[in-house]
């Protein structure tokens, strides 16, 4: 059952992206992934997901916040919602996100580790929404 | 000037808040050299770098660049696309700032021009400090420090960046940060004195620049003109790749049978046999002899006639591109050599 979207994960954590793949495949989504930043704006290039996940903390500390730049920069992917999921809270306590979206241009924001029920919810949320966007003919930017 | 701290190893955190100010751009290695260029990640910026085949020149001054377009029934229209991009240029060396700062005066002088004048504003200058090769001598030409032209110049002290504010815009991107900048201790700007002296005992190159307009003058049938100029290919590279050589050609760019077209500007070299072509087949430079001097005399006297300092900032970058291994010190000091030898 893949009817609801189609979604790619990039984390550079195996384990979590598999975690990831069976909860949403059983909630009716084709689950793409990828490991790293660059492979990860490759594959979405190439594939148009519906919605992409994104770590921040993967070969490089900063390397999710250079990806959604370059996944924003993709012109075949405008209006695609971007879900960052990270535990940079955790990890760098002091550092923290400012809530300003011309830096992460993301969409929504969920602290690793996540709630399978909060991850859903915000996946059919952001998907919702770009679908409402799409019907209102906007253009869906972050 | 604002003065604080940065610890090392919060730079990709700093270099990823800079986002929301524009682009990042910084030096990266390419085949053995170095070049500015956008960053994927954090980890391809080469903040150890020497110096970059082209100055940061190229973001203010396109090497080519379309001015307008007409078209018969429509006018002028200018092209203003790209003006407003906003950049971050991160890691640029002392020398280039200052060379930025008489480009600045340049084109923001008796003849301002809107479209380097736009960049600067949109492109933010976040400098680095550096440590001399055998072939830059910036401290000579008084371009190895800088107080103004960037927004953000992190020294490195150590574990930490001693970072001078610059900027309304760089004291924004501090606050962006959060808490990862700190207040300078006594210890700090102690590590940065120390960390200056080592710096000037590491230049390899001096050359003095006192009296040297009149030198210049004094030396101008001097025939060390002949023997550069049976050396010089006139291949433009000493120009190109300099911070402050602005030179530029403007031409209109019209396809055969049509009735519009972009006037363009590209970079020009006064090496290049065409640069004081005119009108009419006369040629005031046709030998390389008279077109290296001209170069040697407007970067070193004309320029100090009209701005009041030389124009060369000692990135090295015109020895390292010569093909034929014309060295700008070693002209200098042959010349100092033969004024002295007059004198004595």
């Amino acid at each position: 059952m893949s009817g609801n979207g189609r979604i790619l994960v990039v984390d550079d954590d195996r384990d979590f992206v598999e975690a990831v793949r069976t909860l949403l495949t059983h909630a009716g989504y084709e689950v793409l992934s990828a490991y790293d930043g660059r492979s990860g704006v490759a594959r979405a290039r190439e594939a148009r997901p519906d919605l992409i996940l994104v770590d921040i903390m993967m070969d490089e500390r900063t390397e999710g916040f250079f990806t959604v730049r370059e996944l924003r920069r993709a012109p075949e992917l405008a209006g695609t919602p971007i879900v960052v999921v990270s535990a940079m809270y955790d990890r760098v306590p002091e550092f923290q996100i400012p809530p300003d979206p011309r830096w992460l241009a993301h969409d929504a924001f969920l602290a690793k580790p996540v709630v399978p029920e909060a991850l859903l919810a915000c996946v059919r949320q952001a998907l919702d929404a770009r679908a409402a966007a799409g019907a209102a003919g906007q253009e869906v930017k972050p | 000037m604002k003065t604080l701290k940065l610890p090392k190893d919060r730079l990709d955190l700093f270099a990823s808040v800079l986002q929301q100010f524009g682009e990042i751009h910084a030096p990266v290695e390419q085949n053995g050299q170095f070049v500015f260029r956008r960053l994927e990640r954090w980890s391809e910026a080469r903040l150890d770098y020497t110096r970059t085949i082209l100055p940061p020149k190229k973001y203010f001054l396109p090497p080519r660049e379309c001015l307008f377009r007409y078209r018969r029934d429509r006018g002028y229209e200018a092209a203003t696309e790209g003006l407003d991009r906003r950049l971050v240029l991160f890691g640029v060396h002392a020398c280039d700032i200052y060379a930025l700062n008489i480009l600045d005066q340049v084109f923001a002088g008796k003849f301002p021009d809107p479209y380097y004048q736009a960049r600067r504003r949109h492109i933010a200058v976040i400098g680095i400090d550096c440590t001399p090769d055998e072939h830059c001598f910036c401290r000579s030409m008084r371009a190895d420090f800088v107080d103004k032209g960037f927004d953000l110049f992190l020294n490195d002290i150590g574990d930490d960046y001693l970072t001078f504010v610059g900027t309304a815009l760089g004291d924004d991107m501090v606050l962006a940060t959060g808490s990862l900048f700190s207040e300078v201790t006594r210890a700090d700007i102690e590590a940065y004195k120390r960390r200056s002296e080592a710096k000037r005992g590491a230049f390899q190159l001096d050359v003095e620049i006192r009296d040297l307009p009149e030198i210049f003058e004094l030396e101008y049938g001097n025939e060390l003109w002949e023997e550069l100029g049976d050396r010089c290919l006139a291949c433009g590279s000493c120009s190109m790749v300099c911070p402050t050589c602005y030179c530029y050609d403007v031409a209109d760019d019209v396809a055969p049978g049509t009735t519009e077209g972009n006037r363009v500007r590209t970079w020009d070299s006064c090496l290049f046999t065409s640069h004081a072509l005119v009108a009419g087949g006369e040629n005031f430079r046709a030998s390389r002899a008279s077109r290296i001097k001209f170069r040697f005399y407007h970067k070193q006297r004309g320029f100090v006639a009209e701005y009041g300092r030389p124009s060369c900032v000692g990135c090295g970058r015109c020895i390292t591109a010569c093909p034929v291994g014309i060295h700008i010190v070693e002209v200098i000091n042959r010349l100092r050599e033969a004024e002295h030898a007059v004198a004595g």
